[in-house]
């Protein structure tokens, strides 16, 4: 069966192996048939309620059977979802809403009264219902085709403001064949996910599982990790993707190294670079598993990953472009640049977004015209290198985004949050190296004379407007902030690691 | 220094009130509030307490023990704790 859009490829693995269980969380399975029925209702009950071709419809749901429900019921009514993190804030939402627009806000009861404040807010309110509410036994509504909109993705870009990355069922639907066919997932695949399904590299795990026929494990988080061995061993998971952080606590666990988990037979990195003591203890605590290390953008779903048989050469580089595509490093003059030049990283195939949702000018800045006339590439924004046999390593962001968690954190999103504190007369936010984190948040802040705030407050002001990833972990109020000679504040001086409690 | 029960129990509150509690001042923690339903603790939350717990008690924790059962609320430390024989170090 061809499958060219989302809402085929859960039709095909559910024609295939209606019994089989496409995803497992909360302790519940649900079949591949019973997946497939679910999006068809909800479908046809967001038609019956006037959703139509290229409507936007908000997702705001944690990781769970309904999630996964709501994005192929969305994508078979023709309409694009929008995935936003279950922990996002009603102010912040409201600005997602005033920016996509969209018909309905899907979220379960918990988020029902933060989506139900943003969604007031708006000049023409949004539906804001559960899943099975919306859900209808009518007719199905004609399906999109694989040049209709399927997402849009709202990721931080280099000046705070989220940017939101429209996917074409093609871009979702090439993307996922291609990592299915590097990483050879197929149906006896169990894979694990933690990753929040609002994330890119989270929400590939459920278009690539459902392709290939295989069972999502989903959790809703890291949650107790004791829990997560046991679904290690007890659910026989073979794919195990995952962020630095996660691996990170992973590896400190005494004991996981000396179980045998004889059915794990790839781990997948992405998110953030692991360094190099970081690639040795995933290999040490998961001897029987091949290690990918990838790297993504969701402008793109994925660029490259490492073969695992690179490893050992290579350690530090996140590979080749994913099969179908390529990758390659631009020098300053727009030729492609020498083995060990650093330059930007560009890409070029069918997975490459169609551009920034209402936004001519960062589409312009990101998509340059290509090898043909219909055709852009993709401008990641990121320094790269390669080695003489051409492999790929990342070097560094040419921006200031902080990566926490496996999470964008834009400076000025957080900064903009503490200027909102009487009384604060400057704010820098920096990355600072952590051991867990990735790079933890630090804010340093100046505060007027007889300003009445210290750290404490000002963090917990953060937490009740950002979400949990963006809060600083620490707080330091400074006499006045580092200048470089030309007068720009100096984030470098400010990203010194400083010594931790 | 000699730890008593009692020790455990206010050095695990003093802990977790100093590291995570200051985001939720409204918040009445009692010591059978389940921790991670509260929000007040993530799972990275919970991976520096072990570690804290462990360093400040000595104890080898396994990782099929970081648990609810076992780390789920304040009570659910203490007992573990205790019944690991912490108090004796």
């Amino acid at each position: 069966m061809t499958a060219r859009t989302i809402g085929d490829q859960l039709r095909a693995s559910a024609a295939a192996a209606p019994e089989k269980v496409a995803v497992l969380a909360e302790g519940r399975p649900l079949a591949y048939s019973e997946l497939d029925e679910a999006a068809d209702r909800l479908a046809s009950g967001l038609a019956e309620r006037g959703v139509a071709r290229g409507d936007r419809v908000v997702l705001a749901l944690p990781n769970g059977a309904d999630m996964c429900v709501a994005v192929y019921g969305v994508a078979r009514a023709g309409a694009a979802f929008v995935p936003v993190n279950p922990t996002m804030k009603a102010a912040k939402l409201g600005d997602v809403l005033d920016r996509a627009a969209p018909v309905a806000v899907i979220c379960d009861e918990e988020r029902a009264p933060v989506a139900a404040e943003a969604a007031g807010s708006q000049i023409e309110p949004p539906i804001v219902a559960g899943v099975s509410e919306l859900s209808s036994a009518g007719t199905l509504p004609s399906p999109p085709l694989d040049s209709d909109l399927a997402a849009v993705m709202f990721t931080s870009g280099s000046t705070g403001e989220p940017k939101g990355v429209m996917l074409a069922h093609l871009n979702v639907a090439f993307a996922t064949d291609s990592i299915v066919e590097y990483l050879e997932l197929g149906a006896d695949d169990r894979v694990l996910s933690l990753l929040p399904l609002s994330f890119g590299y989270g929400l590939s795990q459920l278009f690539t599982c459902v392709r290939a026929g295989a069972t999502l494990v989903l959790e809703a988080g890291l949650g107790f990790v004791g829990r997560l061995v046991r679904i290690l061993e007890e659910e026989r998971i073979t794919g195990l993707p995952a962020v630095p952080t996660v691996f990170q606590v992973l590896t400190a666990l005494k004991g996981l190294a000396d179980r045998e988990l004889p059915d794990l037979r790839f781990v997948t990195n992405a998110g953030a670079g692991l360094s190099t003591p970081a690639v040795d203890a995933v290999r040490r605590t998961f001897p029987g598993a091949r290690l990918y290390s990838m790297y993504g953008q969701t402008e793109c779903t994925r660029v490259c990953y490492l073969p695992p048989d690179q490893l050992d050469a290579r350690p530090a580089s996140v590979g080749v472009a994913i099969p179908g595509t390529e990758a390659w490093v631009e020098g300053p003059d727009g030729t492609p640049a020498a083995p060990g030049e650093t330059g930007q990283l560009m890409v070029r195939g069918s997975h490459v977004m169609q551009g920034y949702w209402g936004d001519p000018e960062g589409t312009a800045a990101k998509l340059r015209p290509g090898r043909w006339p219909w055709e852009r590439v993709l401008a990641t924004g990121d320094l790269f290198r390669t080695d003489d046999e051409g492999y790929l390593y990342f070097v560094s962001r040419t921006d200031d985004i902080i990566k926490s968690r496996g999470e964008k954190v834009a400076p000025r999103e957080v900064e903009e949050v503490l200027y909102g504190v009487a009384g604060v007369v400057e704010a820098a936010v920096v990355g600072v190296p952590d051991r867990l984190l990735g790079q933890a948040v630090h804010a340093h802040v100046v505060l007027e004379d007889g300003a009445k705030t210290d750290p404490e407050s000002l963090k917990r002001y953060c937490a009740e407007r950002l979400e949990d990833y963006m809060v600083p972990q620490r707080v330091v109020i400074q006499e006045a902030l580092p200048r470089t000679p030309n007068g720009k504040l100096d984030r470098r001086a400010l990203a010194v690691p400083a010594a931790l409690r | 220094m000699s730890d008593t029960p009692g020790d455990v129990r206010g050095q695990v509150r003093a802990y977790i009130e100093e590291n995570f509690l200051y985001l939720r001042p409204d918040l009445e923690l009692k010591d059978s509030d389940e921790l991670m339903a509260l929000g007040l603790l993530d799972s990275l939350g919970f991976v520096e307490l072990v570690e804290e717990v462990q360093n400040r008690f000595g104890l080898e924790i396994q990782d099929v023990d970081i648990t609810e059962q076992n780390f789920g609320s304040i009570d659910a430390i203490v007992r573990y704790v205790e019944g690991k024989g912490a108090a004796a170090a």
